[in-house]
């Protein structure tokens, strides 16, 4: 009995050594808000061929909400030459279905930052010699139909975009969260292909 | 008859033997210890003393210092917001069996510990551009936590200590570790 009850203190002596980071967290993150750094350019009437563009251009210095000075995000991520945010698009199928819209990347009219296509569009503000983070991308609309774009699919606040640094790993990492004027109270800029 | 006699000889030699090696260990009050599994797994040195006073109980005194290549890896990567660096740790035990040779034995120990932690700030520039860095301080705190461990001698000095144990810091929890774990398999000197 004696044998079983040692070999069970030496079992949780090295299971509670294992999980000796006792406050394991994440504290590299910094949360800001910035309004109006995304904008979806709008057009009165979209027709089959046309695209529908997004664009970025966050200055090294921003606003932030709350504070009387700018904040200077480049300094902050220790130089991190990307923000990623994401997107999605999708195509009304009957009355109460979408289903995502999804183009090859080479569909991509990538004018500013990068894009990849798949269940959401990945983005990427490069940050550029004029000291700004910028993002210009066109998404063809191949048919016609009832269409909605929004962000924050795994939630976050109605109307807003999140933005995250690509810093290096021991570097502090900027969450921006920032409206978006184009879109509606559900957080949604519904468009019509013709 | 001869081989009954034979086997009760031989058992009051062995009883003897043991009782003698007993004697002997309980006759020496005090004890060196080095923790080995800390050192191999956490790159933390750790040192105790413990002083045996009366039939059952001890005190001691435990010493740790610790520079861990993950944790403090896991600190800089900011998966962590402090890293422990030292630690003194005075205990009492009680021994739980009649042996002095092999006994299982409850602890109850006090920890003065320190080490660095890290938060975020936001700061002004010269030309007066706010930014975020992280700033790097010390802590200090105090704790109390309960163990429990099983020791054994291989002759009258030479024993193997193993111990599990579990306690809470109590003063500076916001930047300090809350939870102290008191674990290791030492080696030890009886003198």
């Amino acid at each position: 009995m004696k044998k079983y009850i040692s070999i069970f203190i030496v079992l949780i002596a090295l299971f509670l050594n294992s999980c000796n980071t006792n406050d394991a967290g994440f504290y590299r993150n910094v949360y800001v808000d910035s309004d109006g750094l995304v904008s979806i350019e709008t057009q009165s009437s979209y027709s089959v061929g046309d695209k529908i563009y997004l664009k970025a251009n966050i200055p090294k210095l921003i606003v932030e909400e709350g504070q009387t000075t700018l904040l200077d995000i480049f300094k902050t991520t220790g130089g991190a030459t990307q923000f990623n945010f994401s997107y999605i698009i999708e195509k009304q199928t009957n009355a109460t279905d979408w289903e995502v819209v999804t183009v090859n990347d080479s569909e991509l009219d990538i004018e500013n930052g990068l894009a990849q296509s798949g269940y959401y569009i990945n983005s990427f503000c490069n940050y550029n010699s004029t000291e700004e983070y910028q993002y210009r991308v066109g998404f063809p609309l191949m048919s016609s139909g009832n269409y909605r774009l929004y962000f924050n699919y795994n939630g976050g606040e109605t109307g807003t975009v999140e933005l995250r640094s690509i810093s290096d790993k021991t570097n502090l990492i900027l969450n921006i969260t920032s409206n978006v004027t184009e879109l509606n109270s559900s957080g949604v800029y519904n468009f019509t292909v013709n | 008859m001869k081989k009954l006699t034979f086997i009760l000889f031989l058992s009051s030699i062995i009883a003897s033997a043991q009782e003698a090696k007993e004697n002997a260990i309980a006759s020496k009050k005090n004890e060196l210890r080095f923790d080995l599994l800390s050192l191999v797994l956490d790159n933390k040195y750790s040192l105790s003393y413990e002083r045996f006073i009366g039939k059952d109980f001890s005190i001691g005194i435990n010493g740790n210092v610790s520079n861990s290549k993950k944790i403090n890896e896991d600190f800089n990567e900011g998966y962590r917001n402090n890293v422990p660096k030292f630690e003194i740790n005075p205990y009492v035990r009680y021994n739980l069996s009649k042996s002095k040779s092999r006994y299982y034995f409850l602890e109850l120990f006090t920890s003065y510990n320190s080490g660095d932690y890290k938060e975020i700030i936001r700061l002004e520039d010269a030309n007066g551009l706010g930014y975020y860095t992280t700033q790097k301080k010390k802590y200090t705190d105090y704790g109390i936590g309960g163990s429990v461990g099983y020791k054994m001698y291989f002759g009258e000095s030479w024993g193997l200590e193993m111990l599990v144990g579990y306690g809470k810091n109590l003063s500076n929890t916001k930047i300090s570790p809350d939870n102290i774990s008191r674990v290791g398999i030492n080696l030890g000197y009886r003198f």
